[in-house]
């Protein structure tokens, strides 16, 4: 439904402006494991956290951990935005945060493991180069839990 | 997310993830992208559909396949449309007035006095699962100052991070209310019977309004009120 022609010109010109170049050179890791084998964490930046955690501020750099053992249907929603729909998130977190989903492809042998820990963002109101030295300190985070891949969900 | 992307790959952690917007990964060119034709807040397409939401998983774990990149690829598939027979079939009647009280006060805690038994009712069926609560502070407590507000003329200056979160939560509340009833809604039909049709949006229009007058408050407002949910409320007034 995200097609740009399907929008009106505000809406368009907002998303629009969100055209960054790269941040730099190309980036790639090469797989080197079958899909299997490979450790897993999720990454979202749709403002997830526990009702405990500190909540996202306005525009917010730093991440929350979400433990692979919690029951993601307490996490909640601090996105500073109020242009996404959160209606489809609070009827399935899975939605958003596919931690279900990707259970069931450990369980079924579909990819290595899930990592013990995993990670939400809040994406709104920074530019992309802000978000360096929290998914730097991230990159070691994950690197310590023998992550090899990240699949990223926005919202 | 793309950011994300970029820089854990440099820091050698291969990523794969989904686009909403195609133009944006298109622009930054993250290493792997899916492109995915779903409503913002929606990147794996359907609620409750695990099947649909694996396939979306299943095409973006498949560019880890790709020798080279950056890829971006487009998934196939639209998320069906919702009927729209319901298209702003509410399971409460909001007819405003609700009540011939003259308060903000009274009047939206009269109209939350109408959703309560809809908001436990929809909190039943989804387990006690609720996205309420951002604030720390009950649905009354929010509801009774974001009316002090209006019926005293003032403006929410010292705790605006509270204001934003309190905001958000009676949205949520009248959203988690409005769908209590399992059903597939089209989100723009939700957001259209909140925006124009309830007590509350009206309360945070003139909210926002008051704050983009005051100096240094303008980016509040912003975040306060969609542009598109303005559009909606002309078209319907419009239309009426």
């Amino acid at each position: 439904m995200v097609r740009l022609a399907d929008l009106p010109d505000y809406e368009r010109e907002h998303l629009l402006a969100k055209n960054m170049p790269p941040l730099g050179p190309a980036t790639w890791v090469a797989s080197n494991k079958p899909l299997s084998e490979l450790r897993i964490a999720l990454v979202t930046t749709a403002g997830l956290h526990f009702r405990d955690d500190p909540t996202f501020e306005f525009t917010d750099a730093t991440f929350r951990p979400i433990s692979n053992d919690e029951n993601a249907n307490d996490l909640i929603m601090s996105h500073s935005s109020v242009n996404f729909d959160r209606t489809g998130f609070a009827e399935d977190v899975n939605l958003v945060y596919p931690i279900d989903r990707f259970k069931e492809l450990e369980a079924r042998g579909a990819i290595g493991s899930l990592a013990n820990v995993h990670y939400s963002f809040m994406g709104a109101g920074l530019m992309p180069a802000e978000y360096q030295h929290s998914a730097s300190q991230l990159a070691g985070m994950l690197k310590k839990d023998r992550v090899d891949a990240v699949f990223l969900t926005p919202v | 997310m793309c950011a994300i992307s970029y820089y854990l790959e440099r820091d050698n952690i291969m990523t794969t993830g989904i686009s909403l917007v195609r133009e944006n990964a298109a622009s930054m060119a993250p290493p792997r992208s899916l492109w995915v034709p779903f409503p913002l807040g929606r990147p794996l397409g359907i609620a409750n559909d695990p099947d649909f939401q694996h396939r979306v998983i299943a095409a973006a774990l498949a560019l880890f396949n790709s020798a080279q990149g950056p890829v971006l690829e487009d998934f196939p598939e639209d998320a069906p449309t919702q009927h729209t027979e319901s298209a702003l079939a509410c399971p409460v009647t909001f007819v405003k007035p609700v009540t011939t009280a003259t308060s903000w006060e009274d009047r939206l805690s009269d109209e939350l006095n109408m959703l309560k038994p809809w908001y436990n009712l929809g909190k039943r069926r989804r387990n006690g699962r609720t996205l309420a609560g951002v604030s720390n502070s009950s649905i009354d407590e929010i509801i009774q100052r974001l009316a002090t507000y209006l019926d005293t003329a003032t403006l929410p200056i010292t705790d605006l991070t509270w204001f934003k979160h309190a905001t958000e939560d009676a949205k949520t509340y009248y959203l988690e209310a409005i769908t209590a009833q399992p059903d597939d809604q089209d989100p723009d039909n939700l957001q259209t019977i909140f925006w124009t049709q309830t007590l509350l949006a009206d309360a945070l229009v003139i909210l926002s309004e008051q704050l983009s007058s005051a100096p240094g408050l303008e980016q509040v407002a912003r975040i306060l009120v969609p542009r598109k949910a303005l559009d909606r409320r002309a078209n319907f007034s419009a239309a009426e």
